[in-house]
């Protein structure tokens, strides 16, 4: 019984880990389409209204995700990243915070 | 000639003015930061305290003042930040949006 409990847990570890591992290369290359505003410094949005758009390098991994995808679900609304988000799956999100999070060990 | 003088004297006194209120006064929005936002975005707002709280430091003027508006006026909600943006005034987001924009940290990565 103990055994098994042990082994239920060992694959729960297991599998979250997996299912949680984000790439900062595969962050790359799914950045490619946020660099053409992102990517510019002092680029600014015209629609639906003129600022500037935040700078991501060096933004923290979690807060990037959630941002993601309060626009996915539409929680927070800003019509290009609101389709911008819709096209990212959980992975691609996790990945892209990766890329964009170069805090790793800073703190 | 005489008129030179004077505008230069004026020019001269008001520099010098402008200098001593600058040392003697507070870097606009520092005060405010310490006080209301430092405590979770950390100090000059480039040391969150979890990693769901955004990095301030270097961030775009402009996005600041649209996202502390945003709190404000509710077309963003987060329950600390509505709170926290709620009684600013203008000039404190403008304050607030300048001081962490000055600040060394985030960047435009391609």
């Amino acid at each position: 019984m103990k055994k098994r409990i042990v082994l239920v847990v060992a694959v729960f570890l297991v599998s979250t880990c997996a299912w949680g591992e984000s790439d900062p290369g595969r962050g790359w290359a799914r950045a490619q389409m946020c660099a053409g505003c992102h990517g510019i410094a002092d680029y600014r949005t015209a629609y639906p209204e003129v600022y500037s758009v935040p700078k991501l390098g060096g933004q923290e991994a979690a807060y990037i995700v959630k941002s993601l995808q309060d626009y996915k679900s539409g929680v927070r609304k800003h019509p290009t990243m609101n389709a911008i988000a819709a096209t990212l799956s959980d992975q691609d999100m996790a990945d892209l915070a990766a890329y964009y999070d170069t805090n790793k060990g800073a703190k | 000639m005489r008129m030179l003088t004077l505008v230069l004297t004026a020019g001269l006194c008001a520099a010098l003015l402008g200098a001593d209120a600058a040392q003697a006064g507070d870097e606009p929005g520092k005060t405010k930061a310490d006080q209301a936002c430092a405590g979770c975005h950390g100090p000059a707002g480039n040391r969150p305290i979890s990693p769901e709280t955004p990095r301030l430091a270097g961030q775009q003027y402009d996005y600041l003042v649209q996202v502390l508006n945003d709190y404000r006026q509710g077309t963003r909600d987060n329950p600390i930040m509505s709170a926290m943006a709620k009684p600013l005034t203008d000039k404190e987001i403008r304050d607030l949006a300048s001081y962490f924009s000055r600040q060394e940290g985030l960047t435009a990565k391609r």
